[in-house]
Protein backbone atom coordinates (compact mmCIF):
# COMPACT_ATOMS: atom_id res chain seq x y z
CA UNK A 1 0.00 0.00 0.00
CA UNK A 2 2.81 2.38 0.93
CA UNK A 3 4.57 1.70 -2.36
CA UNK A 4 1.40 2.12 -4.43
CA UNK A 5 0.49 5.41 -2.74
CA UNK A 6 4.04 6.70 -3.00
CA UNK A 7 4.20 5.72 -6.67
CA UNK A 8 0.88 7.35 -7.56
CA UNK A 9 1.73 10.48 -5.57
CA UNK A 10 5.11 10.89 -7.26
CA UNK A 11 3.66 10.10 -10.69
CA UNK A 12 0.84 12.63 -10.31
CA UNK A 13 3.24 15.34 -9.16
CA UNK A 14 5.79 14.77 -11.93
CA UNK A 15 3.02 14.71 -14.56
CA UNK A 16 1.77 18.07 -13.32
CA UNK A 17 5.20 19.68 -12.89
CA UNK A 18 6.59 18.23 -16.13
CA UNK A 19 3.54 19.36 -18.07
CA UNK A 20 3.95 22.91 -16.76
CA UNK A 21 7.67 22.84 -17.60
CA UNK A 22 7.03 21.53 -21.13
CA UNK A 23 4.44 24.22 -21.79
CA UNK A 24 6.81 26.95 -20.61
CA UNK A 25 10.07 25.68 -22.08
CA UNK A 26 8.79 24.03 -25.28
CA UNK A 27 5.40 25.37 -26.37
CA UNK A 28 5.79 29.04 -25.38
CA UNK A 29 9.00 29.63 -27.43
CA UNK A 30 7.67 27.63 -30.39
CA UNK A 31 4.35 29.51 -30.58
CA UNK A 32 6.18 32.81 -31.15
CA UNK A 33 6.95 31.67 -34.71
CA UNK A 34 3.43 30.41 -35.44
CA UNK A 35 0.74 32.64 -36.99
CA UNK A 36 -1.70 33.90 -34.27
CA UNK A 37 -4.76 32.26 -35.82
CA UNK A 38 -3.06 28.85 -35.77
CA UNK A 39 -1.69 29.41 -32.27
CA UNK A 40 -5.25 30.21 -31.21
CA UNK A 41 -6.62 27.01 -32.75
CA UNK A 42 -3.96 24.87 -31.07
CA UNK A 43 -4.20 26.70 -27.72
CA UNK A 44 -7.96 26.23 -27.61
CA UNK A 45 -7.65 22.47 -27.90
CA UNK A 46 -4.54 22.20 -25.71
CA UNK A 47 -6.06 24.34 -22.97
CA UNK A 48 -9.11 22.10 -22.73
CA UNK A 49 -7.08 18.92 -22.55
CA UNK A 50 -4.36 20.31 -20.28
CA UNK A 51 -7.00 21.58 -17.83
CA UNK A 52 -8.25 18.01 -17.25
CA UNK A 53 -4.74 16.55 -17.04
CA UNK A 54 -3.71 19.26 -14.55
CA UNK A 55 -6.80 18.92 -12.38
CA UNK A 56 -6.62 15.12 -12.52
CA UNK A 57 -2.98 15.14 -11.43
CA UNK A 58 -3.65 17.60 -8.60
CA UNK A 59 -6.67 15.53 -7.53
CA UNK A 60 -4.55 12.38 -7.44
CA UNK A 61 -1.90 14.24 -5.42
CA UNK A 62 -4.58 15.15 -2.84
CA UNK A 63 -6.07 11.65 -2.69
CA UNK A 64 -2.74 9.84 -2.32
CA UNK A 65 -1.45 12.40 0.17
CA UNK A 66 -4.60 11.99 2.27
CA UNK A 67 -4.11 8.23 2.03
CA UNK A 68 -0.65 8.63 3.48
CA UNK A 69 -1.97 10.81 6.26
CA UNK A 70 -4.59 8.15 7.03
CA UNK A 71 -1.85 5.53 7.20
CA UNK A 72 0.06 7.78 9.59
CA UNK A 73 3.08 7.70 7.31
CA UNK A 74 5.42 10.29 5.91
CA UNK A 75 5.48 10.52 2.14
CA UNK A 76 9.14 10.35 1.32
CA UNK A 77 11.09 10.83 -1.84
CA UNK A 78 13.88 8.74 -0.38
CA UNK A 79 14.62 7.85 3.18
CA UNK A 80 16.29 5.49 5.53
CA UNK A 81 14.04 3.82 8.11
CA UNK A 82 16.79 4.45 10.68
CA UNK A 83 16.44 8.22 10.43
CA UNK A 84 14.28 9.61 13.24
CA UNK A 85 10.99 11.35 12.46
CA UNK A 86 11.11 15.15 12.08
CA UNK A 87 9.94 17.32 15.02
CA UNK A 88 6.17 18.05 15.15
CA UNK A 89 6.70 21.79 14.45
CA UNK A 90 8.51 20.97 11.22
CA UNK A 91 5.73 18.56 10.26
CA UNK A 92 3.03 21.18 10.95
CA UNK A 93 4.83 23.81 8.91
CA UNK A 94 5.41 21.32 6.15
CA UNK A 95 1.72 20.30 6.06
CA UNK A 96 0.58 23.94 6.00
CA UNK A 97 2.98 24.78 3.17
CA UNK A 98 1.91 21.77 1.13
CA UNK A 99 -1.80 22.48 1.53
CA UNK A 100 -1.32 26.18 0.71
CA UNK A 101 0.68 25.41 -2.44
CA UNK A 102 -1.79 22.75 -3.55
CA UNK A 103 -4.73 25.13 -3.01
CA UNK A 104 -2.94 27.87 -4.97
CA UNK A 105 -2.25 25.53 -7.87
CA UNK A 106 -5.85 24.29 -8.01
CA UNK A 107 -7.10 27.90 -7.91
CA UNK A 108 -4.73 28.88 -10.72
CA UNK A 109 -5.70 25.93 -12.94
CA UNK A 110 -9.40 26.65 -12.35
CA UNK A 111 -8.97 30.39 -12.99
CA UNK A 112 -7.21 29.67 -16.26
CA UNK A 113 -9.37 26.74 -17.36
CA UNK A 114 -12.81 28.01 -16.41
CA UNK A 115 -12.46 31.79 -16.61
CA UNK A 116 -9.58 33.01 -18.75
CA UNK A 117 -9.30 30.27 -21.35
CA UNK A 118 -12.91 30.57 -22.60
CA UNK A 119 -12.53 34.37 -22.61
CA UNK A 120 -9.36 34.19 -24.69
CA UNK A 121 -11.26 32.30 -27.41
CA UNK A 122 -14.52 34.23 -27.21
CA UNK A 123 -16.05 35.23 -30.54
CA UNK A 124 -18.19 38.30 -31.06
CA UNK A 125 -21.34 38.21 -33.17
CA UNK A 126 -21.04 39.08 -36.86
CA UNK A 127 -23.60 41.86 -36.53
CA UNK A 128 -21.94 43.52 -33.53
CA UNK A 129 -21.03 47.21 -33.88
CA UNK A 130 -17.38 48.27 -33.92
CA UNK A 131 -17.38 49.47 -30.28
CA UNK A 132 -18.68 46.09 -29.05
CA UNK A 133 -16.18 44.21 -31.20
CA UNK A 134 -13.31 46.42 -29.95
CA UNK A 135 -14.33 45.87 -26.34
CA UNK A 136 -14.54 42.11 -26.90
CA UNK A 137 -11.11 42.15 -28.56
CA UNK A 138 -9.66 44.08 -25.60
CA UNK A 139 -11.16 41.56 -23.15
CA UNK A 140 -9.71 38.73 -25.19
CA UNK A 141 -6.23 40.23 -25.30
CA UNK A 142 -6.35 40.97 -21.58
CA UNK A 143 -7.35 37.34 -20.87
CA UNK A 144 -4.43 36.08 -22.98
CA UNK A 145 -2.00 38.43 -21.21
CA UNK A 146 -3.22 37.48 -17.73
CA UNK A 147 -3.10 33.79 -18.63
CA UNK A 148 0.53 34.16 -19.77
CA UNK A 149 1.42 35.66 -16.38
CA UNK A 150 -0.59 33.07 -14.43
CA UNK A 151 1.11 30.20 -16.28
CA UNK A 152 4.47 31.50 -15.08
CA UNK A 153 3.16 32.00 -11.54
CA UNK A 154 1.79 28.44 -11.62
CA UNK A 155 5.17 27.05 -12.66
CA UNK A 156 6.97 29.11 -9.99
CA UNK A 157 4.56 27.87 -7.28
CA UNK A 158 4.93 24.25 -8.44
CA UNK A 159 8.74 24.49 -8.45
CA UNK A 160 8.76 26.25 -5.07
CA UNK A 161 6.34 23.70 -3.60
CA UNK A 162 8.69 20.90 -4.59
CA UNK A 163 11.65 22.68 -2.97
CA UNK A 164 9.76 23.87 0.12
CA UNK A 165 8.40 20.46 0.95
CA UNK A 166 11.79 18.83 0.49
CA UNK A 167 13.48 21.44 2.68
CA UNK A 168 10.78 21.44 5.34
CA UNK A 169 11.13 17.71 5.83
CA UNK A 170 14.66 18.37 7.11
CA UNK A 171 17.04 15.43 7.33
CA UNK A 172 14.18 13.09 6.56
CA UNK A 173 14.23 13.84 2.88
CA UNK A 174 10.81 13.78 1.34
CA UNK A 175 7.30 15.16 1.29
CA UNK A 176 5.20 16.52 4.09
CA UNK A 177 4.06 14.16 6.79
CA UNK B 1 26.97 22.30 2.57
CA UNK B 2 25.74 19.84 5.13
CA UNK B 3 24.61 16.37 4.20
CA UNK B 4 21.00 17.51 4.66
CA UNK B 5 21.33 20.21 2.04
CA UNK B 6 23.03 17.84 -0.34
CA UNK B 7 20.09 15.46 0.15
CA UNK B 8 17.56 18.21 -0.51
CA UNK B 9 19.43 19.44 -3.59
CA UNK B 10 19.91 15.92 -4.93
CA UNK B 11 16.28 15.01 -4.25
CA UNK B 12 15.07 18.19 -5.93
CA UNK B 13 17.19 17.66 -9.04
CA UNK B 14 16.20 13.99 -9.23
CA UNK B 15 12.51 14.83 -9.03
CA UNK B 16 12.92 17.66 -11.54
CA UNK B 17 14.61 15.28 -14.00
CA UNK B 18 11.77 12.75 -13.60
CA UNK B 19 9.20 15.54 -14.05
CA UNK B 20 10.86 16.78 -17.24
CA UNK B 21 11.11 13.27 -18.67
CA UNK B 22 7.76 11.75 -17.65
CA UNK B 23 5.54 14.84 -17.38
CA UNK B 24 7.15 16.45 -20.42
CA UNK B 25 6.69 13.29 -22.51
CA UNK B 26 3.03 13.06 -21.52
CA UNK B 27 2.47 16.73 -22.40
CA UNK B 28 4.25 16.32 -25.73
CA UNK B 29 2.54 13.05 -26.61
CA UNK B 30 -1.00 13.71 -25.41
CA UNK B 31 -1.35 17.51 -25.52
CA UNK B 32 1.01 19.17 -27.99
CA UNK B 33 1.15 16.27 -30.48
CA UNK B 34 -2.60 15.84 -31.11
CA UNK B 35 -3.10 19.65 -31.15
CA UNK B 36 -1.00 19.82 -34.31
CA UNK B 37 -3.86 18.29 -36.27
CA UNK B 38 -5.70 21.63 -35.84
CA UNK B 39 -3.26 23.49 -38.11
CA UNK B 40 -2.33 22.90 -41.78
CA UNK B 41 0.07 19.93 -42.28
CA UNK B 42 3.04 22.06 -43.43
CA UNK B 43 2.75 24.28 -40.35
CA UNK B 44 2.22 21.20 -38.14
CA UNK B 45 5.49 19.75 -39.45
CA UNK B 46 7.38 22.95 -38.58
CA UNK B 47 5.80 23.09 -35.11
CA UNK B 48 6.49 19.39 -34.54
CA UNK B 49 10.11 19.75 -35.59
CA UNK B 50 10.80 22.84 -33.46
CA UNK B 51 9.03 21.52 -30.39
CA UNK B 52 10.79 18.15 -30.72
CA UNK B 53 14.17 19.89 -31.07
CA UNK B 54 13.57 21.86 -27.88
CA UNK B 55 12.16 18.87 -26.00
CA UNK B 56 15.11 16.67 -26.98
CA UNK B 57 17.45 19.15 -25.26
CA UNK B 58 15.35 18.83 -22.09
CA UNK B 59 15.27 15.04 -22.41
CA UNK B 60 19.06 14.78 -22.70
CA UNK B 61 19.45 17.16 -19.76
CA UNK B 62 17.11 14.96 -17.69
CA UNK B 63 18.90 11.77 -18.75
CA UNK B 64 22.22 13.32 -17.68
CA UNK B 65 20.74 14.56 -14.41
CA UNK B 66 19.38 11.12 -13.39
CA UNK B 67 22.75 9.48 -12.62
CA UNK B 68 24.32 12.68 -11.22
CA UNK B 69 21.50 13.44 -8.77
CA UNK B 70 20.97 9.72 -8.12
CA UNK B 71 24.60 9.23 -7.08
CA UNK B 72 24.45 12.38 -4.96
CA UNK B 73 21.29 11.08 -3.29
CA UNK B 74 22.78 7.64 -2.82
CA UNK B 75 25.93 8.88 -1.09
CA UNK B 76 24.23 11.67 0.90
CA UNK B 77 21.76 9.15 2.33
CA UNK B 78 24.72 6.92 3.25
CA UNK B 79 23.10 4.06 1.36
CA UNK B 80 26.44 2.71 0.12
CA UNK B 81 26.60 0.37 3.12
CA UNK B 82 23.57 -1.40 1.66
CA UNK B 83 25.52 -2.26 -1.47
CA UNK B 84 28.91 -3.43 -0.25
CA UNK B 85 30.35 -6.54 -1.90
CA UNK B 86 27.84 -8.62 -3.83
CA UNK B 87 24.82 -6.95 -2.24
CA UNK B 88 24.21 -5.12 -5.51
CA UNK B 89 23.06 -8.43 -6.96
CA UNK B 90 21.78 -10.31 -3.94
CA UNK B 91 19.65 -7.79 -2.00
CA UNK B 92 16.27 -6.43 -3.09
CA UNK B 93 17.59 -2.88 -2.74
CA UNK B 94 20.58 -3.65 -4.96
CA UNK B 95 18.51 -5.49 -7.55
CA UNK B 96 16.03 -2.60 -7.74
CA UNK B 97 18.84 -0.09 -8.22
CA UNK B 98 20.43 -2.33 -10.84
CA UNK B 99 17.09 -2.59 -12.64
CA UNK B 100 16.77 1.20 -12.64
CA UNK B 101 20.28 1.62 -14.03
CA UNK B 102 19.66 -0.93 -16.82
CA UNK B 103 16.37 0.75 -17.78
CA UNK B 104 18.05 4.15 -17.73
CA UNK B 105 20.64 2.76 -20.17
CA UNK B 106 17.78 1.59 -22.42
CA UNK B 107 16.34 5.12 -22.36
CA UNK B 108 19.75 6.54 -23.33
CA UNK B 109 20.08 4.08 -26.24
CA UNK B 110 16.52 4.84 -27.43
CA UNK B 111 17.20 8.58 -27.07
CA UNK B 112 20.35 8.22 -29.17
CA UNK B 113 18.43 6.29 -31.85
CA UNK B 114 15.77 9.02 -32.03
CA UNK B 115 18.29 11.90 -31.97
CA UNK B 116 20.96 10.58 -34.31
CA UNK B 117 19.13 8.14 -36.60
CA UNK B 118 15.44 8.97 -36.87
CA UNK B 119 15.36 12.76 -36.40
CA UNK B 120 17.78 13.46 -39.29
CA UNK B 121 15.51 11.36 -41.53
CA UNK B 122 12.52 13.46 -40.48
CA UNK B 123 14.42 16.68 -41.15
CA UNK B 124 15.00 15.72 -44.80
CA UNK B 125 13.29 17.90 -47.36
CA UNK B 126 11.42 16.24 -50.21
CA UNK B 127 13.20 17.76 -53.20
CA UNK B 128 12.70 17.14 -56.89
CA UNK B 129 16.15 15.51 -57.06
CA UNK B 130 15.82 11.95 -58.35
CA UNK B 131 12.44 12.65 -59.90
CA UNK B 132 9.04 11.49 -58.69
CA UNK B 133 10.37 8.13 -57.53
CA UNK B 134 13.00 9.90 -55.36
CA UNK B 135 10.36 12.08 -53.71
CA UNK B 136 8.12 9.08 -53.06
CA UNK B 137 11.03 7.15 -51.59
CA UNK B 138 11.94 10.03 -49.27
CA UNK B 139 8.35 10.42 -48.14
CA UNK B 140 8.24 6.69 -47.37
CA UNK B 141 11.45 7.01 -45.33
CA UNK B 142 9.94 9.96 -43.44
CA UNK B 143 6.67 8.11 -42.78
CA UNK B 144 8.58 5.12 -41.47
CA UNK B 145 10.72 7.39 -39.24
CA UNK B 146 7.59 9.08 -37.84
CA UNK B 147 6.13 5.67 -36.96
CA UNK B 148 9.34 4.56 -35.25
CA UNK B 149 9.74 7.81 -33.30
CA UNK B 150 6.16 7.52 -32.07
CA UNK B 151 6.60 3.85 -31.09
CA UNK B 152 9.94 4.39 -29.30
CA UNK B 153 8.59 7.49 -27.51
CA UNK B 154 5.68 5.50 -26.10
CA UNK B 155 7.94 2.61 -25.10
CA UNK B 156 10.26 5.12 -23.38
CA UNK B 157 7.32 6.62 -21.53
CA UNK B 158 6.29 3.17 -20.30
CA UNK B 159 9.86 2.42 -19.21
CA UNK B 160 10.12 5.78 -17.41
CA UNK B 161 6.87 5.17 -15.52
CA UNK B 162 8.15 1.72 -14.54
CA UNK B 163 11.39 3.32 -13.30
CA UNK B 164 9.28 5.64 -11.11
CA UNK B 165 7.53 2.53 -9.75
CA UNK B 166 10.90 0.91 -9.01
CA UNK B 167 12.07 4.13 -7.34
CA UNK B 168 8.91 4.23 -5.23
CA UNK B 169 9.40 0.61 -4.19
CA UNK B 170 12.95 1.51 -3.12
CA UNK B 171 11.97 4.70 -1.31
CA UNK B 172 8.81 3.48 0.42
CA UNK B 173 9.54 -0.23 0.72
CA UNK B 174 12.41 -2.69 0.48
CA UNK B 175 12.72 -2.56 -3.29
CA UNK B 176 11.68 -4.80 -6.23
CA UNK B 177 8.05 -3.69 -6.05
Amino acid sequence: MRVVLGFLFTLAWVVYLGGALAMELVWRPVQRDVPPSQTGAMCQWMGRRYRWIGLGALGLVAVTWSGWRALGSTVLVASSPDIPAPPPAAVGWSVATTVACWGTLVALVLAMGVLLHPRSHARWRAGADSATAAAARRRRLRAIRVMGVLLRVELAVALSATALVLVSAGPRLGWAA
Amino acid sequence: MTATWVQVLAGYLHLLAVAVYVGGSIAMEFVLGPAQSYVPPAQAQVIGQRSADRFLVLVWGALALFPISGLLLFFSLADQQKLSGMQFFTTRYGQTLLGMIVLWAVLVVNGAVITFVLRPRLAQRASAQGGGAGVTQRLEVMQSAIKWVSLITRIDLGIAVFIVLLGASMAYGDGIL
